[in-house]
């Protein structure tokens, strides 16, 4: 069942791969970087999903050998790496912001100033 | 006693993002709070560094921490941990240095700059995220230091934004280098769907067992690939030479100086203690290929270059390169003499681009075409410039010098030992490499500080000491570890190649003792260094004699003429016939300046040369796209190779 994720992970990352590589638009590269840490994300979640596991949250008392949950690592791993992908995400964009102000243009083939 | 210096660690990471947050509190209103704040929080951590020193390098013991007291249980890390072996001290101490020399020469360097809160807060949370990434012990945070890394470092080259380029080389710096961190993502999510650990000890104890393992076999694939990108190998080396171009110098200095060696301590932590793989001969080929053709790709395009501080961009990687070849040997000469060429290599290349620096301070200018005699103007930066320029050349007795023979005698001892061509072949390339590099760097020599001047900057004055002092630093050390081999390495390199090979002991003080053993990692007979050959005294002679002969006969046939006289621009305007030694130094473009006498001596390399040149030069395009593909070629050849071959 997880291999469906998976494949949709990688699918993911490849896809944004894809626009990053082909597309000429910055907006569009943006997109990638986007899609590629998506897929990223939705990798490293389906890692620690357990089908039928409870929410992992006990106490100590609680806690027994039969309790089953969802592994609760890399749902902190997610979190966090989805805050560093919309940082990536924010601070791209105000780079675009400030080059189509200087440059004048969102093609990636015109903005190559430093180059050879 | 050490259990008060257990805390020194995390100590040192904290006063320098309490240092960031603070500095955006207060430095808004009083520029001298500010300076003090960024002071003490520079000055601490390398303090606390020093304080370590007895106890990790000379003692050998492993300083661990648990975040939280969340100690082991029942065999498995549940916490966060920072582990510090001599390996990571070493770096640490790499990193700390570097930090304090850059602040200090951001307090005059920087002055022509506004909204200086913001420098200095993200200067401080880069220091902050580089140190937290080699004292850490766990996968996932070295993962979120990289990645803080990135984004100061990107804020931080884009800071003169008004500046032409400082956008461009941020944004591609990021795009590129966000698809290197999604790699070292990806590596850690692999580990831990096998291992069910994020420890860096309990992984090197657990991945021994399932080294068949695809999926591991990916993650190390992965992991590889995402390291080398933050060390800026081939083929991510346009994204250093964007950065680097358009950041201010003290940066620079950070990125070539450290960033790029987070990398190399991933690249060695991966390989020699978590995967423990290096022995075997694809992992050999791979690292230390990787590390050859970074090395000469890297020096060629220097050649093409007319901005001092891309020029030196390229150089930075391919020194980057010759560690990475070193490292890459897997025997212990291999990785001592990588790590020291990693320490010299922050050293001679931060005094470089810190005097590329203080050029740029006082003239406004990094254009090579442009500057020139600027020695008479500005002495002690050409001196210091000097120094900078033999030590990565590997002149002795400068520590380029040391760290290149010892690079050598690795990789020769290497082929012969295994009698593979291939070690020998690393060895021919890294001597004309080696050359290569001082051809390029008499070249900038010749355009910056001697040949004619420009009468634009006729009232160009030495920079300040605040500004000379950093840089005497540099170049005291530079002398320092050239001249004293042999200390440098008993207590710096000896006790991290130490480190580095007795993996058990590593895992043992982290998850308890007879921990590795249980899980079949063995304690390793420390290896026995060759003799090292820098400092044969017959050698010496014979060098002396060669310096004798050359400056007796370059005394007896020079003909006086002091260039450094006589503007460009008179020269221009005397007659339509100008001495060819004037004429563009490369290919032939219409330029408004040129004072390269040097040109006679690399014409005839670059004509021959001119293919190989043209598509260098076409294949640099400046386009974000091409640079994206080139990386994610890397990324699917390295893949594709270790899952097939390993």
């Amino acid at each position: 069942m997880m291999l469906v994720n998976y494949i949709g992970s990688f699918a993911l990352v490849v896809l944004g791969i894809y626009c990053m590589v082909v597309k000429h638009n910055m907006i569009k590269t943006i997109i990638g970087m986007g899609l590629v840490d998506y897929g990223a994300n939705l990798l490293i979640v389906s890692i620690g999903f357990n089908a039928g596991g409870t929410a992992p949250i006990f106490s100590i008392a609680e806690l027994d050998p039969s309790s089953f949950f969802v592994d609760p690592v890399p749902q902190a791993l997610t979190l966090t790496s989805i805050v560093i992908g919309a940082c990536t995400t924010a601070m791209s964009l105000s780079l675009v912001i400030r080059m189509r102000e200087q440059y004048g243009t969102l093609d990636t083939r015109k903005i190559r100033r430093l180059n050879g | 006693m050490t259990t008060f210096l257990n805390n020194f660690p995390i100590l040192a990471i904290m006063t320098l993002f309490l240092g960031a947050f603070l500095t955006s509190l207060v430095g808004r209103r009083f520029a001298p709070a500010r300076n003090v704040l960024v002071v003490l929080s520079v000055t601490l951590p390398l303090a606390m560094m020093l304080a370590l020193v007895k106890p990790v390098l000379i003692d050998g013991e492993v300083i661990t921490y648990w975040m939280g007291n969340w100690a082991p249980e029942a065999g498995w890390a549940i916490g966060i941990s920072l582990e510090v072996d001599a390996l990571s001290l070493f770096f640490a101490l790499i990193v700390t240095v570097a930090v304090f020399v850059s602040a200090l020469y951001s307090f005059t360097y920087m002055n022509h700059d506004d909204s200086l809160v913001n420098y200095y807060t993200l200067f401080l949370m880069l220091s902050g995220s580089v140190l937290g990434l080699v004292l850490s012990g766990d996968l996932f945070n070295i993962f979120v230091m990289i990645e803080i890394m990135t984004f100061t470092s990107v804020a931080l080259t884009a800071f003169r934004n008004q500046q032409e380029g400082a956008l461009e080389g941020a944004f591609k710096y990021l795009a590129v280098g966000s698809l290197g961190s999604t790699c070292v993502l990806l590596g850690v999510a692999m580990i831990y769907s096998q291992l069910h650990t994020l420890n860096l000890a309990q992984i090197a104890a657990l991945l021994p067992e399932q080294a068949e393992n695809p999926v591991l076999l990916a993650a190390f694939a992965f992991l590889l690939v995402g390291f080398g990108s933050k060390a800026f190998l081939f083929p991510f080396h346009p994204l250093a030479a964007d950065a680097h171009a358009v950041a201010p110098a003290s940066i620079s200095l950070m990125i070539s100086g450290v960033l790029t060696k987070c990398g190399v301590y991933g690249i060695i932590r991966l390989c020699y203690v978590l995967y423990q793989n290096i022995d075997l001969p694809f992992v050999q080929y791979l690292v230390t290929g990787l590390g050859t053709v970074s090395m000469f790709v890297c020096v060629t395009m220097a050649f093409n270059q007319h901005n001092f501080k891309r020029l030196l961009a390229f150089h930075s990687i391919s020194q980057v390169g010759y560690v990475l070849a070193a490292v890459g040997l897997g025997t212990a000469l291999g990785l001592t003499s990588g790590l020291y060429h990693a320490m010299n290599h922050t050293i001679f290349k931060g005094l470089l681009f810190l005097t590329a620096g203080a050029v740029q301070h006082q003239t406004g200018s990094l254009d090579l075409d442009e500057l020139g005699g600027l020695g008479k103007k500005m002495p002690q930066t050409c001196l210091l410039f000097l120094i900078g320029a033999a030590s990565i050349s590997g002149l002795p007795p400068f520590n380029g010098f040391a760290s290149k023979w010892m690079i050598y005698q690795a990789a020769f001892e290497k082929g012969a030992e295994t009698g593979n061509f291939f070690f020998v072949a690393v060895c021919l390339v890294a001597l004309i490499t080696s050359v290569l590099t001082l051809a390029s760097f008499i070249k900038v020599a010749q355009s910056v500080f001697f040949g004619q001047y420009n009468e634009k900057f006729g009232q160009v004055r030495e920079v300040p000491l605040a500004m000379r002092l950093p840089m005497w630093i540099l170049a005291a050390l530079c002398v320092a570890a050239g001249l004293l081999p042999e200390l440098v390495q008993r207590y710096l390199l000896t006790p991290a190649v130490n480190a580095v090979f007795g993996v058990a002991n590593y895992i043992d003080q982290a998850m308890g003792a007879g921990y590795a053993a249980a899980h079949g990692i063995v304690e390793t007979a420390l290896p026995e260094l060759a003799e090292i050959g820098c400092w044969d005294p017959v050698s010496w002679l014979v060098l002396l004699f060669c310096f004798t002969c050359a400056i007796a006969i370059v005394a007896l046939l020079a003909t006086p003429n002091d260039l450094s006289r006589v503007p460009v621009s008179s020269a221009r305007e005397d007659g339509e016939a100008l001495d060819a030694k004037y004429e563009p130094f490369f290919s032939g473009e219409e330029s408004v300046y040129s004072q390269v006498g040097g040109s006679d001596l690399f014409w005839g390399f670059k004509h021959n040369w001119r293919r190989y040149f043209r598509l260098m030069h076409d294949w640099h395009s400046g386009v974000v796209n091409d640079y994206t593909l080139w990386a994610v070629v890397a990324m699917a050849t390295v893949l594709a190779a270790c899952i097939i071959l390993l």
